[in-house]
């Protein structure tokens, strides 16, 4: 028990990547109000690209561009660049669906006067 | 240039949908006639690749030169070039069919609807030919940006179906990220080659199965598995008439495709996790999405809503086939997977002539039609053999094969799980035609005339495929058995 907790606690990062998470995913799961849904599926979206950026941290590393031509290259002085270009390929996939979710957003509104999923439920029988 | 196939595959449509708001701008007529003619390319395109690939081996495509594993690598095997057929036959089979419905359907917004339908296309390409797993994320999301376009385009009642479908389908690529950022973490490595490699070794690591089971769960939403699938009759069903065709037989069927080349091409498919082996997991999800899907199906009274849960049950019957673990099982699934989605195509193109032509929603008001519309009779009647898997059919070698690759495996369940979902199917069929042939609506006094050109020619085309499918089964089976069979099967 005791050692579970300090592994979590040795670990914020993951840490503060579940508690994203599942925020996000309880306002999801809980709110009547579209656009607050939108905010929690933009969280879950977030978390995720958090835990991709924090696993690629590295102590004292710096980008992967050589220092020196001549010097045998030492790996745990650059970082990887890799989970950076995947979150920024996910960064911009979020915004594109975060978007989508807002345009249809603003149509049910127009639409049906209201953003609230029980009321627009009511109005569709 | 036979190298070059697959990205020409992709380019193509791609292109097409991004040049289309410059060159439709002041002429949106032209947006129809450009997509068919674009689609038509893509066909005779898709079947060379196919011949190039049964002839003289699959076609590896390294984005930029550069060295597999860093780079993004595509490989056209015999797998994805048959489905790359089916994919540009049944897209460009409904773009023919969105000529005349659209105007009415999509209320105007033309020009929309063929941008984001190319756009599917090529996503739906990419994610075919993917051998990279961050790769196919991007190109599942681009598929599922554009799917929930098409399906709010037209505005009404299915913006709020649109909605849910957002929200569950980003749930889903969420948790196939994390799960593909669990397995990187591990592996350092992204390549499904390379992946195959080093995953076995790792089966121990909570992390690696955390991943799988994330991936699982995501691809398992995408595709509208059972407990994942309440987004998509809605979607499906309220969607404008010339979209629901290609959603309903493309969509769902490619992100099934992506998970058994994860299952497959990634893992190694005899692989247990934690004493459970992961085949029985997909037989056993299966079994329940085919007689759950068909359960539910029988309940509506919506035609659209019921062929959608005919679709959730037939993903099911596909899993039962590649969940044996068997090559008789796992060819039997694929090729009930081109015929299921030539009969989803297929039924969603009635329901959409069924209501553009005749304003039939509902199963009572189809018998009000049923003498005045031949086409509509004549075509449902073979498509309900398919559905059910009567002999002519390609569904009913599909199911065969299944079955035996079944009882080889000794599971009886499996076995069990096809014959209950074929005899529910058979079930919501026969209240179809009873609502048909037994007259118990009274008929409508009003003419409805000659059904557009178009229309006869899609159903008459994906009839006679769900025929010749059957007709020509053995040697499509035997081509499925020399060339889509993953390594070490």
């Amino acid at each position: 028990m005791v050692d579970t907790f300090s592994a979590v606690i040795q670990r914020p990062n993951l840490l503060t990547f579940v508690i994203i998470f599942l925020w996000g995913f309880y306002i999801m799961v809980t709110r009547y109000n579209l656009v607050k849904k939108l905010i929690g599926m933009y969280l879950v979206q977030t978390s995720v690209i958090y835990f991709l950026v924090s696993i690629s941290a590295k102590k004292g590393a710096t980008v992967p561009i050589l220092f020196s031509a001549t010097e045998s290259v030492q790996a745990a002085n650059y970082a990887n660049p890799l989970p950076h270009v995947l979150t920024l390929t996910a960064i911009v996939v979020g915004v594109a669906t975060t978007g989508v979710g807002l345009a249809l957003c603003a149509a049910i509104y127009r639409r049906y006067g209201s953003l609230d999923e029980q009321e627009i439920i009511e109005r569709l029988e | 240039m036979s190298h070059q196939l697959p990205a020409i595959l992709f380019l193509l449509p791609l292109f097409a949908a991004i040049s289309m708001p410059v060159v439709c701008l002041k002429h949106r007529h032209w947006s129809h006639p450009i997509s068919v003619a674009v689609l038509v390319v893509m066909v005779l395109v898709s079947v060379l690749n196919l011949y190039n690939v049964a002839h003289h081996g699959e076609v590896r495509y390294v984005f930029s030169g550069w060295t597999v594993p860093f780079g993004i690598e595509w490989v056209a095997d015999g797998l994805a070039s048959v489905i790359l057929v089916l994919l540009s036959v049944l897209s460009l089979l409904g773009v023919v069919f969105a000529g005349p419905t659209s105007p009415k359907s999509l209320g105007g917004r033309i020009v929309h609807y063929y941008i984001l339908i190319l756009l599917l296309i090529s996503a739906l390409t990419g994610i075919v030919f993917s051998r990279d797993l961050f790769n196919l994320f991007v190109f599942l999301e681009v598929a599922a940006i554009s799917s929930y376009g098409l399906v709010g385009v037209a505005g009404g009642r299915a913006l709020f179906a649109a909605f849910r479908y957002l929200i569950l389908g980003t749930l889903g690529a969420s948790f196939y990220l994390l799960g593909v950022s669990y397995l990187y973490a591990v592996t350092g490595t992204l390549n499904m080659a390379d992946l195959a490699d080093k995953i076995p070794l790792l089966l121990d690591s909570k992390a690696v199965v955390a991943g799988l089971l994330f991936m699982f769960i995501g691809l398992g939403i995408k595709m509208a598995l059972v407990p994942f699938h309440v987004w998509m009759p809605a979607a499906y069903t309220y969607a404008p008439d010339s979209v629901s065709p290609v959603l309903a037989s493309l969509v769902t069927k490619v992100a099934l495709l992506a998970w058994v080349r994860i299952i497959y091409w990634v893992l190694n498919a005899s692989i247990a996790i934690y004493d459970i082996p992961i085949l029985l997991l997909v037989a056993v999800l299966g079994s329940l999405a085919a007689v759950i899907g068909a359960s539910l199906a029988l309940a509506q009274r919506d035609l659209k809503m019921m062929f959608a849960y005919g679709g959730i049950s037939h993903i099911g019957i596909i899993l039962i086939g590649i969940g044996q673990g068997n090559q008789t099982g796992f060819v039997g699934g694929i090729f009930y997977l081109l015929n299921d989605a030539v009969m989803q195509a297929a039924l969603f193109f009635l329901a959409g002539v069924a209501f553009c032509h005749y304003k039939v929603r509902t199963i009572e008001d189809i018998g009000r039609v049923g003498k005045q519309a031949p086409w509509l009779t004549g075509s449902l009647i073979v498509m309900a053999l398919g559905m059910i898997g009567l002999p002519p059919t390609g569904g009913f070698f599909g199911k065969w094969q299944i079955i035996l690759g079944a009882i080889e495996a000794g599971s009886y369940v499996s076995v069990a799980a096809v014959l209950l979902s074929t005899l529910l199917t058979l079930a919501y069929f026969v209240k179809l035609f009873e609502a048909i042939f037994r007259q118990t609506s009274a008929p409508l006094d009003v003419k409805f005339g000659e059904i557009p050109l178009s229309f006869k020619l899609t159903l008459g085309v994906t009839s006679a495929a769900i025929m010749i499918l059957g007709l020509f089964s053995s040697p499509i089976v035997q081509m499925l058995l020399n060339h889509a069979l993953p390594p070490g099967l």
